[in-house]
């Protein structure tokens, strides 16, 4: 079998572009898929939260209704979090993480697609929600009693369980598939500790996911019973306790949080010391930072839940315990601004995000450590204080980290440059927009301003800072814009980004072309330092080493299995909704996909040695 | 890339091992183990939120037999060991020996599942049903999400079966004989949990 | 760290194939103390909370050696196996936690 170079089949025409992208096993153009199916969602969550802004920019506004106002916040945090963070962390991922650890691909190539295309499905499924009429209003939270059918007896929550379900099988996935990756897969000589931060932060991120999201799928399908069963976990009159859902919700939800951001303290890491032409100071604190955090982020849940009623006991031990989360957050900060410290800075469009997102970013845990405190907690709960702060955090934090690593790795994705003046003009309006928008939430809250309210009566002190709060959401979404008309006007440029384009670049995946080719490396490197091909620069080597000799590069085949268990499972969460015979039938469509996949053995195929040299130029 | 370099020399001791697509694949299944000992924590955790909801049903220790529940606690470990001994036979490249303690294993399996459906079908008799309470509904959820893990397990089993009946033991199939034994030691050692937490302790 | 490079290289020459006297002996094991689990409920008027607690003491002790000697994880190379149950464990424990403390007051 290893004598045939092309076992895949290219057919011509626009059907045969649509069939490789629905097929491809590739982690690349996987990444690409995930980040043009989140950007999708993210417009989709911004267009939610600007309806939102608009509704709150006057007092007594009646732009829209109350019931589509609650809509509109369960939506647009639903969306952000799970339809838009998520895949544009997992399109980072992929294109990177490979590349940076000397690999040729994921562990499990087929299994990469899976997670894609069960989690675009699932994301899918929700948003037809806004087209069935039947929309998710209980928040993103979907605490009970509100999300039972005693309150919203419609279909809207069954279309946020179902969906959030299928999506997150996807990401469980993703995160078993990198964690593996990352395990087996590191190049000869790239050892843990010579490890890029952005694949250590990648690492932890995974395995964050692989144990928390579990918890949120045992929640989803208690209340999908609940609802669609009348089973009794949330129903109080049975026994049931609404509590519950709160305490499996936050397990899942505050590591969460640190899924989310981790990777953005990844692309931080990287491109301040990139941008300063240092490397990173600190590193392995860095890398016990992490770890820590990801460990204490799992002890800290019940600080979302202060008010419940938990007791002073439990709330002391949540607020110590999430105190503690400061220090390790505190050692990152430092380094970052200790590896610029000194280095010859380069301001551009990726570096003045990341260096944006350091002031940002601790302001956002400065509102974290003061709603860590439970007495002052009351005080804040359910205000705008806490809207202003997971703002701060997770749109100043995270979204901000995420542009920079857009900006640092487009040439890399695409083999074209953004350009840098309209890079740095999104920036601009994007960094004032921000803080325009919730700097003045937390005074907002502060003056008690509740969470959660369509609108608010006039002369209350409300009036100017929501106004103000409104137009820096819409020069946020004029700097959005001009990043997406750079985009735009980027890929109609020609394809001739070089190998370094950045010419400071550290990490393997800057020594290998611009996008890279399909099977990554023509030899596998040998991995010498860390910043490994900074280390080869600076001795004078052109290349990387090579560990292993040139030879036929095996290949996994392309597969449509993936998108059709997507299909499956999406049938079957409107078949659970709407008549359970559907529901069987995409589950039996998932089953019979997975036997399939294993009676067929994929063989792959080989691309020969000679093969790569041509392959570089046309790549 | 490791894939064929065995496919031409005898078999190794280790087959599932042998290669990288292999070790991947016991590693990351593995990895889904952890993902899934979460789950089931989550479930033990609802059942054990609601172990005295009982309203009106029938209280556990009226609802559970224990003779019932030790068969079926033998059922399931003597699968375990039958398990095992597949991977050992496959360990010596035996691989009559390594299905027919497969087809035992799926057998003992299928035999648990019987039992687990007939245990059921006699509590929802005595009126203990998915929508009793807040602790039937918990119980069923525990205990019908390993129920399911069993029937998926028994459908994998033999789906592997199958396939090493048509391709042989390879190096390409000799990971699916381990990955699917792990994953049923694993369903027992849920079931160890399942009959103290649940059965057990409901009893005492 | 390092335990990953052995889990890498194919293990050929050193691996004996193994007899299955010690899963026997884990077999054996499992069903002594299941009987011991079963006897101590079914004999009843035992302290309660000493019952509980011997339960789950041998349910842990039994769910240890099945995992070590079944599922291999005591066998070298099996270091993110043990990192991917652990790290589940911890995770179960806080869920057992809330259930127990802070569902109802």
């Amino acid at each position: 079998m290893a004598a045939h170079a092309h076992a895949v089949k290219r057919y011509p025409g626009f059907w045969g572009w649509l069939w490789d992208w629905l097929t491809t096993v590739d982690h690349k153009k996987i990444g690409i898929l995930y980040l043009v199916a989140g950007g999708l969602f993210f417009v989709f969550g911004g267009i939610e939260a600007l309806l939102i802004r608009l509704q709150l920019m006057f007092p007594m506004n009646d732009l829209i209704s109350e019931d589509f106002y609650n809509e509109l916040i369960t939506m647009h945090g639903t969306t952000m979090i799970f339809l838009a963070a998520m895949p544009v962390i997992f399109a980072l991922m992929n294109a990177v993480v490979p590349l940076q650890i000397g690999a040729r691909d994921v562990a499990f190539p087929f299994v990469n697609a899976l997670g894609f295309w069960t989690f675009f499905f699932g994301g899918l499924l929700l948003n037809l929600a806004w087209l069935m009429g039947e929309v998710p209003d209980a928040g993103w939270t979907a605490y009970p009693p509100l999300a039972t059918t005693a309150y919203s007896s419609h279909h809207g929550m069954d279309y946020y369980v179902l969906g959030l379900q299928i999506a997150g099988i996807g990401t469980l996935l993703g995160g078993i598939n990198f964690m593996a990756t990352i395990i087996n897969l590191r190049a000869p000589g790239m050892t843990f500790m010579r490890m890029p931060m952005f694949t250590w932060a990648s690492f932890i991120t995974s395995a964050l996911i692989v144990f928390a999201f579990p918890a949120l799928t045992v929640g989803l399908v208690a209340m999908m019973f609940d609802r669609i069963f009348g089973a009794n976990f949330f129903n109080v009159d049975a026994g049931g306790n609404i509590v519950l859902w709160e305490h499996i919700f936050w397990l899942f939800g505050h590591p969460e949080v640190y899924i989310l951001i981790l990777p953005a303290f990844g692309v931080i890491s990287e491109v301040i010391s990139t941008f300063s032409r240092k490397r990173l100071f600190g590193y392995s604190t860095m890398v016990f930072a992490t770890i820590l955090i990801a460990f204490l982020g799992f002890m800290v849940w019940a600080h979302h839940m202060f008010t419940t009623g938990l007791g002073p006991v439990a709330n002391a031990l949540f607020s110590i315990a999430t105190m503690a989360i400061a220090v390790p957050t505190g050692i990152k900060v430092f380094n970052w601004l200790f590896t610029m410290w000194g280095g010859s800075i380069r301001f551009t469009a990726a570096n003045l995000y990341a260096i944006g997102f350091i002031p940002t970013f601790v302001m956002g845990g400065v509102t974290g450590v003061m709603l860590a405190s439970a007495p002052a907690d009351f005080q804040y709960h359910d205000s705008y204080f806490v809207v202003g702060h997971f703002h701060y955090t997770i749109v100043g934090g995270l979204v901000t980290g995420l542009l920079a690593g857009i900006h640092y790795w487009w040439p890399k994705m695409f083999g074209r440059m953004l350009h840098e003046g309209l890079g740095k003009l999104s920036f601009w309006f994007y960094i004032i927009g921000f803080h325009l928008t919730f700097f003045v939430q937390h005074f907002l809250g502060l003056l008690g301003m509740p969470r959660r309210v369509a609108t608010y009566l006039p002369n209350q002190g409300f009036d100017t800072m929501n106004l103000v709060s409104t137009i820096g959401a819409i020069l946020m979404t004029v700097g959005i814009a001009v990043f997406f008309v750079n985009v735009v006007i980027t890929s109609l440029k020609p394809r001739h980004a070089a190998n370094d384009p950045w010419e400071d670049g550290r990490t393997l995946e800057w020594a290998i072309p611009s996008p890279a080719p399909e099977y990554n490396f023509k030899q596998i490197p040998l991995v010498r330092g860390l910043d490994a091909w900074w280390k080869e620069k600076m001795e004078g080597n052109k290349e990387l080493p090579p560990a292993e000799p040139l030879g036929p590069i095996h290949m996994p085949s392309p597969s449509i299995l993936p998108f059709i268990m997507g299909v499956g499972f999406f049938i079957s969460g409107f078949g659970f909704m709407y008549n359970l015979v559907f529901a069987v039938i995409g589950l039996v469509i998932v089953l019979v996909c997975m036997a399939l996949r294993s009676i067929f053995d994929d063989h792959g195929y080989h691309i020969e040695p000679e093969e790569p040299k041509k392959g570089e130029v046309a790549a | 890339m490791s894939a064929h370099e065995h496919h031409a020399g005898a078999l190794p001791p280790e087959p599932e091992k042998a290669t990288l697509e292999g070790r991947n694949k016991i590693l990351g299944f593995w990895l889904f183990l952890g993902a899934e000992t979460v789950l089931f924590g989550t479930l033990f955790s609802a059942y054990l939120a609601f172990r005295n909801s009982v309203l009106d049903g029938p209280k556990p220790e009226e609802l559970f037999q224990l003779p019932m529940t030790f068969i079926m606690t033998v059922v399931l470990l003597v699968s375990s060991l039958t398990s095992v001994f597949a991977v050992q036979a496959m360990h010596r490249h035996k691989t009559g020996q390594m299905l027919g303690w497969m087809a035992v294993t799926i057998a003992l399996g299928a035999v648990f599942l019987g039992l687990e459906i007939y245990e059921f079908n006699e509590y929802a008799h005595e009126g203990h049903r998915f929508t009793t309470s807040a602790f039937s509904s918990a119980f069923y959820t525990l205990v019908g999400f390993h129920g399911g893990h069993v029937a998926f397990g028994i459908l994998w089993i033999g789906l592997v079966i199958l396939q090493i009946l048509k391709k042989g033991l390879t190096v390409v199939t000799a990971p699916k004989v381990y990955v699917s034994a792990i994953y049923w030691h694993f369903i027992d050692v849920v079931w160890v949990f399942i009959f103290t937490v649940v059965y057990l302790m409901g009893k005492v | 760290m390092t335990e990953n490079h052995s889990a890498s290289q194919p293990q050929t020459q050193r691996h004996r194939v193994e007899g299955p006297q010690k899963h026997i002996v884990v077999f054996v094991l499992s069903m002594v103390l299941t009987i011991i689990a079963f006897a101590a409920v079914a004999a009843g008027k035992v302290n309660k909370l000493f019952v509980i607690f011997l339960l789950l003491g041998m349910a842990i002790v039994q769910a240890f050696a099945q995992m070590a000697f079944w599922m291999h994880m005591k066998d070298r190379g099996h270091f993110f196996p043990i990192i991917g149950i652990v790290g589940g464990v911890f995770v179960v424990i806080m869920l057992v936690a809330l259930a127990l403390l802070w569902t109802w007051w």
